[in-house]
């Protein structure tokens, strides 16, 4: 079976999530969006899905539409929360993980979504933080992702403008600020997977078959941690691979990548798994 | 806040948009891509509204149309964008980038609280998040309180207590009984926090009908509404139509290249359609009509969307 680098970078994500969970994700997301679906529908079959911007729980869309507020993510949804439940549920606690991207990353899971430059004058204004900036101090786990790494812009020492707090800021640690959510847990790229190691520093656990670790290390912006078990990146399996075609046959998730990324193309050779 | 009790708000758009004056704190209902109140942005456009301070959620091209126009001077959204379909918004971005307007972007939980504490009559409300972001330093508003409890330092939010909140809904009656299908967003606690609520309606129908759909914002909070079909357009208004994503990329366009092609996209769609009666007109009644065809089928509605 051939598979195309969104889809397996969509896997990627959705195996970060846990049976079990509830998860969420933000606006503007839709491979977060789409990986959600696929997990649920593969290795996680009693988390608890919220849709980003409909907060429909458990719906089984017809398609992923290219915007996150359509009725079609409400769809086979039996509840849908209002705006108040889900973010009082988050604030309190209750929700397990949350997938999160950044214009700029840096070494702590910080990352922003207001501005490149300074925000007086910024070199580019970005969309801006949604619900983030008090989610991130709460919710169990983050999942970072950004398909932007190899451009060097993404990964950085530092954040022109923190929008929503990683590990550590200026301002202190997490424990020191009393956030109770446990913070970047994961960190997907289209060149590997990181996690977080005892500083909260990002640490490389794994790579894409098709990337060096010169690749990794040349286009991140901070000084580069290599966990002493660097593997590759598991293979997706068929059933993770049919359970996303079939929830995003709009291929809403291509969207996020550049074209050299959606070039990227692979086949499952013997001995391929099945994460079920 | 106070409640208003006139037996019969119905009022056209000309004078429910006149209600926003000039310099006012206004609540934008709805939300991205779904029941923004495009009709009443188009009419406060037509109008010259100018020095407003904008305050919502997750928005796109009601504030983008806004900035566009040169109404806006501060924008205190949580986000404002065209998701990952169309990108950054490009009229908003460019008045960030030239300093025309000032960006207090705030956060969906902390806008949340803010109206919690207008409905509640507190003076503030604490929240735990906020610490550790930037966010804060756009807030010289916000203080910090120490719980008497437990000893915790929070961050206190001042109340938010928009002049007006502008609403889209499918279905009202005469006096101001409102529908919405789900998500409400935030209008709800806008309706509640706001001085006056301003709401356009698809279509204005008998109480019954209000009720047998279900009240979501009642007569009580409500100001004045004006009957807008398609009032959301181009964005969507759930179960009557979906959204005009082609017409969204047309605005995009137009207000990524700026200059002639953005004033020529307001006055071909807005100044120059001196009433929404000519908008619908201008748009067509096949292309609208197209809009209603999502419910048909499962790949009808995913034909609106490629």
């Amino acid at each position: 079976m051939s598979f195309s680098f969104d889809e397996w970078f969509v896997v990627a994500l959705a195996r970060t999530i846990r049976d079990r969970e509830v998860v969420f994700h933000g606006f503007g997301s839709p491979c977060a969006q789409v990986a959600m679906h696929v997990a649920r529908h593969t290795h996680a079959r009693d988390m608890l899905l919220v849709e980003g911007a409909t907060y429909a729980v458990n719906p089984d869309p017809p398609f992923i539409p290219p915007t996150g507020n359509d009725l079609a993510l409400q769809r086979g949804a039996s509840y849908r929360m209002r705006f108040e439940e889900f973010f009082d549920a988050a604030v309190r606690g209750d929700v397990d993980r949350m997938f999160l991207s950044g214009g700029q990353i840096d070494m702590h899971g910080n990352t922003n979504v207001t501005a490149i430059g300074p925000l007086d004058r910024p070199k580019v204004k970005l969309g801006g933080g949604g619900g983030g900036c008090n989610l991130a101090a709460t919710i169990g786990h983050l999942t970072l992702w950004t398909t932007r790494h190899r451009s060097g812009r993404s990964l950085v020492e530092r954040c022109d403008f923190v929008t929503d707090m990683g590990h550590r800021t200026a301002a202190g640690s997490r424990e020191e600020l009393g956030f109770t959510g446990g913070g970047p847990e994961w960190l997907v790229t289209e060149l590997g997977v990181f996690d977080y190691d005892v500083d909260g520093h990002a640490r490389l656990r794994q790579v894409f078959p098709d990337v060096s670790l010169q690749d990794v290390e040349g286009a991140t912006g901070f000084e580069l941690r290599v966990a002493g078990d660097l593997r590759t990146v598991p293979l997706p399996s068929s059933a993770e691979i049919a359970a996303l075609r079939a929830i995003d046959p709009l291929g809403v998730r291509r969207s996020e990548f550049s074209a050299d990324e959606l070039a990227r193309t692979f086949t499952h050779g013997d001995g391929a798994g099945c994460a079920c | 806040m106070a409640f208003h009790l006139d037996a019969d708000k119905r009022v056209d758009l000309e004078r429910a948009a006149a209600i926003v004056t000039d310099g006012a704190l206004v609540a934008l209902g709805g939300g991205l891509s779904a029941r923004l109140p495009m009709a009443l942005v188009r009419e406060l456009v037509r109008q010259g509204r100018s020095g407003l301070h904008v305050v919502g959620s997750a928005h796109g091209m009601d504030v983008d149309l806004l900035v566009a126009a040169g109404a806006i001077d501060v924008c205190e959204e949580s986000y404002v964008g065209f998701e990952q379909d169309f990108g950054l918004a490009p009229a908003y971005r460019r008045a960030a980038e030239t300093g025309t307007i000032t960006i207090r972007e705030s956060c969906c939980a902390t806008i949340l609280a803010q109206l919690r504490a207008a409905e509640l009559g507190l003076p503030f409300m604490p929240v735990r998040g906020v610490k550790g972001s930037d966010i804060a330093g756009l807030h010289p508003e916000y203080g910090e309180v120490t719980c008497p409890f437990t000893g915790e330092t929070l961050v206190a939010v001042p109340p938010l207590r928009p002049d007006v909140a502008l609403i889209h809904a499918p279905l009202g009656d005469r006096h101001g009984n409102i529908h919405l299908d789900q998500p409400y967003v935030l209008d709800e606690r806008f309706a509640a926090a706001s001085r006056d609520v301003v709401v356009t309606v698809e279509r204005i129908v008998s109480t019954e009908e209000v009720v047998g759909a279900g009240v979501t914002i009642p007569a009580h909070l409500v100001t004045t509404v004006a009957e807008a079909p398609y009032g959301a357009h181009p964005t969507s208004c759930y179960p009557d139509y979906a959204y005009d994503r082609p017409h969204i990329a047309q605005y995009v366009r137009a207000a990524t290249a700026g200059g002639a092609e953005l004033a020529g996209y307001l006055d071909q769609w807005v100044t120059g359609t001196p009433s929404e009666e000519a908008y619908r007109k201008a748009i067509g009644e096949e292309r609208l009509a197209a809009l209603r065809t999502w419910s048909a089928s499962t790949e009808a509605w995913k034909e609106l969307f490629a």
